[in-house]
């Protein structure tokens, strides 16, 4: 018997399933006789680099205790699972009895709700706007450059 | 004298205390510089790693 820590990292698209999938894969663990400690959901965070072109991702940590050799099972069926952007599993001596700190930041977070989504508003209307502004630029300097060639064509016609 | 706070146990999952010890860049800081101990430089590199996996930690100011 080994103690491992799996954080799993899912596709944020599919947030709503995450408990179906909670499910699955405790299942999976109890059919390969591991044991099951502690489950920490973490939810969305945002991704230090793009992995698969999604910037976010929705971060689950099993506290889990079982035999090594059903560990490459467990592995076989994760890999073409598309709900998960990236596994990794990690032996440890003992598990943490505490929240991680990734769970408290979390937590935190959810405290002050207002936070992310008018930053993430914000940014939407400022691109927006921009566009705008760039079409109506674009549309000032056609008008800009026609009149130019007119006149300019013009002063040709004079020297001729 | 030395600006780092060292925890008990370096774990990949507390980002803040490991950013400490990676530059603006992405790189591990030397322990030359960071002057913490030998065995401690090895756990936090190698939790540095694990983090950066887990994209926890950029590998590099160069992402798209």
């Amino acid at each position: 018997m080994k103690k491992y820590e799996a954080v799993i990292i899912l596709n944020p698209n599919l947030s709503t399933k995450v408990d179906l999938f909670k499910k699955d894969f405790e299942g999976l663990l109890k059919q390969n006789s591991f044991s099951i400690n502690k489950t920490e959901d973490i939810g969305r965070r945002q991704l230090s680099y793009s992995i698969n072109n999604h910037n976010k991702g929705h971060y689950i940590i099993f506290s889990i205790e079982g035999n090594p050799v059903n560990l490459i099972n467990i592995e076989n069926k994760i890999k073409y699972d598309d709900s998960i952007i990236r596994h990794l599993f990690i032996s440890v001596k003992n598990h943490q009895g505490e929240d991680s700190q990734l769970m408290i930041d979390s937590k935190n977070k959810k405290d002050d709700p207002e936070a992310e989504p008018t930053v993430i508003k914000d940014n939407e209307k400022d691109v927006l706007s921009n566009n705008e502004k760039n079409v109506t630029e674009v549309a000032n300097s056609d008008n800009e450059s026609t009149g130019e060639l007119k006149q300019k064509s013009e002063e040709n016609h004079e020297n001729e | 004298m030395n600006k780092f706070e060292i925890p008990k146990n370096f774990d990949y999952k507390n980002v803040n205390i490991l950013k400490q010890f990676i530059t603006e860049t992405g790189k591990i800081i030397p322990a030359r510089v960071t002057g913490i101990s030998a065995s401690n430089q090895r756990k936090l590199t190698r939790n540095i790693k694990i983090a950066r996996f887990l994209a926890l930690i950029p590998y590099t100011d160069m992402h798209k």
